[in-house]
């Protein structure tokens, strides 16, 4: 430090930083580029819990613009299996938004329940596998996984668990969330449906007086119908979703995977 | 050894007053008991082989090779510490390496051969290292034909600035042997290890220099030597490993490859068939002794 | 108290004057490839019954300039897989640099058995994407055709992003635009492969480039088309010329300046 003090006139008659902050170099100006390190791949992703069960649904579509990449490219995944085909996993990963950071963000969180699990000799809880995967994307806060992932499994009281989150890595425990292309068009849908949002017990009042109808958890073969119903629709309103439905249920008896053809125009 | 006891050889890089390095000296008595190993320069390719004496019955029958590839092109086997083997065989590999991703072409045998020479030598320099307790035999066939540098993409002008030479001629087989004191010769037929006495021996008898003898037979004439060397020590059992580099045109399309079973147990047959010919001419008592693996 | 969070525990200017930043170098910052230089256009693969057929035409353009009329762009990796790559020609260059040491570095183990197209594609699919999270892409778009690990046909695509999807028939480029539709229209699900043939599959390729000459202005009547099979390996042939031209439809285009009969 003496050194560079004493190089510089300017700053040896002057106080210095006391810090280790200084800037390092003058603020560059903006940058310009013509690489831009992200694409949006469409799709939909939803997920909905019930009392002992997770649903994680996302259509197989996969975009470039107006062009169809593919037809089948799954979006949901198994998280702590034992090899590719992901066998005996407790977890399931829906990512939905810019593919590639999905499938790193995948492989990431996999690698990660995987060494859990080596490590401690038990399984990771749904809720640490939560934060983690908070801590991993907030990890990238400024060169963010473009996604948004929404998180499924059972907690410790064998209740169906689903978290969502923002790519930066905010999350919270929900009932039921969509996310991807047609969230905007789905989030209501299910708002609705599940949580019951603007339906009221029939002839309880008016305004103030209305009684919102009760929320009870919804029985599986419903909510199978309602994930059904909600990508039909989408498919319907959005040029980016269809194609194929694939859906992992978890129960205690393991993952189920599901898939329904959707209309591939 | 004269000076033995003096304190010369204590340290490495240090001569003698008569002018030897004695670690290096040492390093080569590492070698001599070492497996024979023998490479052969034919018309057509080149053969490498070595006696792998088999320490342990638990030991798995063809694993454990003691032939490295390097690149693509060039084949390496060497008597001595096997550790330090691995090590020469992992610098020849960085340095083929090296060479492509500043070439963008194979390295030529004379270069690597050099390379390794000067590596091998730098081991004699220092008191904080000792010299290499391997005698590496390096093989291998430059490409006779026309490679494109690597990532080439098109065929480039045939006449003109840029264009083709017709009928040069280009590679060939090269063989050389790089001893602990890091220098290195190249050779017709090479040995080195245990038997390399009587290796050597035999070699010459096989009229190399005239360029006279094919591959196929050279693999016959390699197998043959190496249970011929293997006479001194029968008490052991030996396994015996060969590889083999042939032109471009030739079985091995110019890259060095195991010799395929089927021709090393031919070659094996052969080999003892000689051996027992031999037997029959020079001793009257037949030996209970078996070669086989 | 200054309510300015910048400037919090930093030495105040009305005491010690303004900081000097003078001495400090104005740095720019570091730049990589911002666009392709020298481009190759499109490739196209179609599954069929027991291989891979893949095709690109051998154009390496320098903006609209037709620069070099010999560029081999399906890059064969081992017997089993090849890859076909449209974009910058250097970086493809780069890469089939990378896929060679990578050949002969698995090769030092005699383990006997290699690597397959699927193993290949996730190697380049990381290679891009550790390129595109340096901000320093390779500005490529590849197809890896050959058989996986269970020799069963393989087909999958890498970008310059690092995306990767698979389907029974993929096109890069402008084929994504003009020849994934023809072929989707043969073979539009992965359960239509197996009653897909070779012969079927060559002929629809051969098609598509002739669509692709006939409509992409950076294309070229010269391609390579290579066919993997379990049986007979990478047959690759790198001189084929489109045959059956026809631009009598020239005739009847107006507009581009042509207003009136000759």
């Amino acid at each position: 430090m003496a050194s560079l003090l004493s190089s510089n006139p300017t700053l040896a008659s002057n106080p210095s930083y006391s810090f280790s902050q200084a800037p390092q170099n003058a603020a560059a100006g903006n940058r310009e580029h013509a690489f831009y390190p992200y694409t949006d791949n469409g799709g939909s992703t939803l997920g909905i819990t019930g009392n002992d069960f997770a649903i994680l649904a996302g259509d197989t579509r996969s975009t470039s613009g107006y062009s169809i990449n593919t037809r089948y490219s799954p979006k949901v995944f198994r998280i702590g299996g034992d090899d590719e085909t992901g066998e005996g996993a407790h977890i399931i990963l829906s990512v939905v938004g810019y593919a590639a950071d999905g499938t790193a963000l995948k492989e990431r969180l996999n690698a990660i329940v995987k060494m859990y699990k080596y490590q401690h000799g038990k399984r990771m809880s749904v809720k640490a596998c939560a934060q983690r995967l908070a801590t991993i994307l907030y990890g990238k806060r400024f060169f963010p996984y473009y996604v948004t992932a929404i998180l499924g499994g059972l907690d410790e009281d064998g209740k169906g668990a689903l978290y969502s989150y923002d790519p930066v890595g905010s999350y919270e425990r929900e009932q039921c969330r969509a996310a991807g292309a047609a969230a905007s068009l789905i989030m209501p849908f299910l708002d609705n449906q599940v949580n019951f949002k603007n339906q009221y017990s029939p002839g309880s009042g008016v305004g103030h007086d209305l009684e919102a109808r009760q929320v009870t958890p919804l029985p599986f073969h419903e909510v199978e119908q309602l994930v059904r119903d909600a990508f039909t629709s989408a498919t319907e309103r959005h040029i980016e979703v269809g194609d194929g439905l694939q859906m992992l249920v978890i129960t205690k008896d393991g993952i189920e995977e599901k898939y329904f053809p959707l209309k591939r125009d | 050894m004269t000076s033995i006891g003096t304190g010369y050889d204590l340290q490495n890089s240090v001569f003698s007053p008569d002018g030897r390095n004695f670690q290096v000296e040492y390093a080569v008595k590492a070698v001599e008991n070492g497996g024979t190993c023998i490479g052969i320069r034919c018309k057509d390719g080149v053969v490498l082989a070595v006696e792998k004496i088999i320490n342990s019955k638990l030991l798995k029958p063809g694993a454990n090779k003691k032939i490295a590839t390097v690149d693509r092109n060039v084949g390496i086997v060497s008597s001595g510490l096997i550790p330090d083997g691995r090590h020469f065989v992992s610098r020849a590999r960085d340095e083929a390496a090296s060479w492509r991703s500043t070439y963008k072409a194979p390295i030529p045998l004379a270069a690597l051969a050099g390379r390794l020479g000067g590596y091998v030598q730098a081991y004699t320099l220092y008191s904080s290292v000792r010299p290499f307790g391997v005698t590496a035999i390096v093989g291998g066939w430059d490409s006779e034909g026309e490679l494109g540098v690597d990532g080439q993409v098109g065929t480039g002008p045939t006449v003109g600035a840029g264009g083709k030479i017709a009928g040069t001629k280009a590679g060939g087989p090269a063989l050389y042997m790089i001893e602990p004191s890091g220098s290195y010769w190249g050779y017709y037929g090479a040995a080195t290890g245990k038997g390399r006495q009587t290796a050597k021996s035999e070699l010459e008898k096989l009229d190399l220099s005239s360029g006279s003898l094919s591959l196929e037979a050279g693999v016959k004439e390699a197998a043959r030597i190496i249970y011929v060397a293997h006479e001194d020590s029968k008490d052991k059992e030996f396994e015996l490993e060969m590889s083999w580099i042939s032109s471009m045109d030739g079985p091995t399309k110019g890259r060095h490859q195991e010799v395929p079973k089927d021709i090393l147990e031919e070659a094996e047959r052969l080999a003892k068939k000689a051996m027992e010919g031999d037997d029959e001419e020079e001793t009257t008592a037949p030996e209970g002794e078996t070669m086989e693996e | 108290m200054n309510h300015l969070p910048q400037a919090w525990g930093r030495p105040r200017d009305n005491v010690y004057g303004t900081y000097d930043a003078s001495y400090l170098q104005p740095r720019l910052p570091q730049t990589h490839t911002q666009s392709p230089i020298v481009t190759g256009t499109s490739v196209l693969a179609v599954k069929f019954k027991d291989g891979i057929v893949i095709a690109a035409d051998n154009l390496a353009s320098y903006g609209s300039l037709a620069r070099f009329t010999d560029v081999k762009r399906l890059r064969p990796f081992n017997s089993r897989s090849i890859v076909g790559i449209g974009g910058d020609v250097s970086d493809m260059q780069y890469l089939d640099r990378l896929l060679n040491s990578l050949d002969v570095t698995e090769n030092y183990s005699s383990t006997g058995h290699s690597l397959n197209a699927k193993n290949l594609h996730t190697y380049l699919s990381k290679v891009m994407y550790k390129r595109r999270s340096d901000i320093n892409p390779l500005w490529n778009q590849m197809l890896v055709a050959g058989l996986d690990g269970n020799d069963e046909p393989f087909l999958s695509s890498v970008d310059l992003l690092g995306t990767t999807f698979s389907s029974p028939t993929l096109a890069t480029g402008f084929g994504a635009h003009l020849a994934q539709p023809l072929l989707r229209k043969l073979s539009d699900d992965e359960s239509k492969v197996a009653d897909f043939t070779r012969e079927k599959a060559v002929e629809a390729v051969r098609e598509c480039m002739k669509v692709l000459f006939y409509r992409d202005a950076r294309s070229l009547d010269r391609y390579s088309i290579a066919v993997v099979t379990k049986e007979s390996g990478v047959e690759l042939k790198e001189d084929e010329h489109l045959e059956g031209q026809s631009w009598a439809f020239a005739e009847t285009i107006r507009g581009y300046g042509r207003t009136q009969e000759v």
